[in-house]
């Protein structure tokens, strides 16, 4: 049985089947081919900086390496967060109940930069949480397709014709403009200002 | 937020233009993968000779080919398996796999919801249109921040700031009067300012929202980017893709 994500409201369970959506599904896509001078397809390959390895497809692998040269297997890898330290992997969310936040106003969604669109398709769910989403409801939950060491936000909505979805990425929090940022601005400890004019400069 | 450092010529409601800087709103990485204490770096290198490819080792032993690797191991070359690449420049192969030493000619093929070709064409250059003598333009189109999520998905936002005192002025007077409407106004490029933007030669184009937000003398303008609409696709998507 395919994964669901399952979300908890309340004491309710509500479980959604779901499927990627993505621009290609709904408009179909345009892909630019390079032609050789007998009209047929070109491969794409890498020339080295020096010129000395062409570089076809199949070629090349890639890995982690230490600063002495040393290839890192991906077992003996581990999660870091910004300061460098180990930090717990995190579990896959599929299947397993997450406690929604919210409902958020429209400027939640406004604030996520998502990179997956999910449509969903109700399995068992609260209805009071599905009329709540057509209703313009926007909830929040965290999400992780598979476990490893990134986490995304999951945001659940409804589109105009009730159909739901969980838009997919992560939350940014836009810097606040101020009109003196641009103006640099250099105090010292002897700066006084106390009206002198000073003539004598000149 | 990186500092912003590419400019924006737009109009606001008045019709008046400015030049304005804008950067991406770009999500802080949660975690990375390495080891405690210790750099590591991540590095592609050569894993493969042309010779050890498969086409290569069929062609040179037949296609049952696993005996002869066992014996002499024809796949591995010492002198180019395990060196590092960096910077690369691309190249294009003929059908032949010879390398051509002009550009190659181009066409656009185009594919349908279902993945089908539809058909091929000459491809059109598309000029980018957000820094140009035409400014990008306030279309007067509002609409409800509330409707625009559940109509668009905004899979871009680059937020606009000043780059002197009388942009200050500018871009915060845009965003009170967005801020007090509740809406996102659609900004559109081109002679007419009515088409998508387009922020780099043959870049995607884009609808383009503006959104304000204002506290005090502070304020945020977000030009949030949709190049679709939040809807299903008339056929159904297989389940539980990998994302």
């Amino acid at each position: 049985m395919a994964r669901q994500i399952v979300v908890e409201r309340g004491g309710q369970q509500s479980a959604f089947d779901f499927a990627k959506v993505d621009r290609s599904k709904l408009y179909g896509r345009r892909r630019r081919v390079p032609l050789d001078p007998a009209g047929e397809p070109c491969a794409r390959a890498s020339l080295s900086e020096d010129g000395a390895v062409l570089v076809r497809a199949g070629m090349t692998a890639q890995g982690y390496y230490t600063d002495e040269g040393h290839w890192v297997p991906n077992g003996e890898l581990v999660s870091l967060d910004e300061a460098g330290q180990p930090k717990e992997p995190v579990q896959s969310t599929l299947g397993h109940a997450q406690a929604l936040k919210g409902p958020f106003g429209p400027e939640r969604v406004l604030d996520l930069v998502p990179h997956a669109l999910y449509a969903l398709t109700p399995a068992e769910v609260d209805d009071a949480l599905v009329v709540g989403l057509r209703e313009g409801e926007v909830y929040e939950l965290p999400f992780a397709y598979r476990t490893g060491y990134l986490e995304d936000t999951a945001l659940l909505l409804a589109n105009e014709d009730g159909e739901l979805f969980a838009l997919v990425g992560r939350i940014v929090e836009p810097l606040w403009r101020e009109a003196e940022e641009r103006i640099p601005t250099v105090l010292e400890e002897d700066d006084d200002d106390h009206g002198d004019l000073d003539f004598e400069m000149f | 937020m990186p500092a912003p450092q590419r400019k924006l010529h737009l109009t606001n409601s008045g019709g008046r233009d400015a030049t304005v800087l804008f950067g991406s709103l770009k999500a802080r990485r949660g975690a990375r993968l390495g080891l405690p204490g210790k750099t590591v770096r991540f590095r592609r290198f050569v894993s493969a000779a042309a010779s050890g490819l498969h086409a290569a080792l069929a062609e040179a032993h037949g296609e049952e080919y696993g005996e002869a690797l066992v014996d002499a191991d024809p796949e591995i070359d010492l002198e180019l398996v395990g060196r590092p690449l960096g910077e690369t420049a691309q190249v294009y192969l003929a059908h032949d796999g010879e390398v051509l030493h002009s550009p190659p000619s181009w066409v656009e093929v185009l594919y349908g919801p279902d993945g089908e070709e539809k058909g091929r064409r000459p491809p059109e250059d598309r000029e980018g249109n957000v820094n140009d003598d035409l400014p990008v333009r306030w279309t007067g189109r509002k609409i409800g921040k509330r409707e625009a999520i559940r109509r668009f998905v905004f899979t871009r936002t680059l937020q606009l700031t000043h780059q002197d005192g009388l942009t200050y002025d500018y871009l915060h007077g845009i965003a009170k009067e967005l801020a007090e409407e509740e809406v996102l106004v659609m900004m559109g490029g081109g002679p007419k300012g009515r088409d998508p933007l387009i922020f780099q030669t043959n870049g995607s184009p884009y609808r383009g929202f503006l959104e304000g937000r204002v506290d005090g003398a502070r304020y945020q303008l977000l030009l949030h980017l949709s190049n679709m609409e939040l809807k299903r696709p008339e056929e159904p998507a297989g389940e539980g893709e990998t994302p």
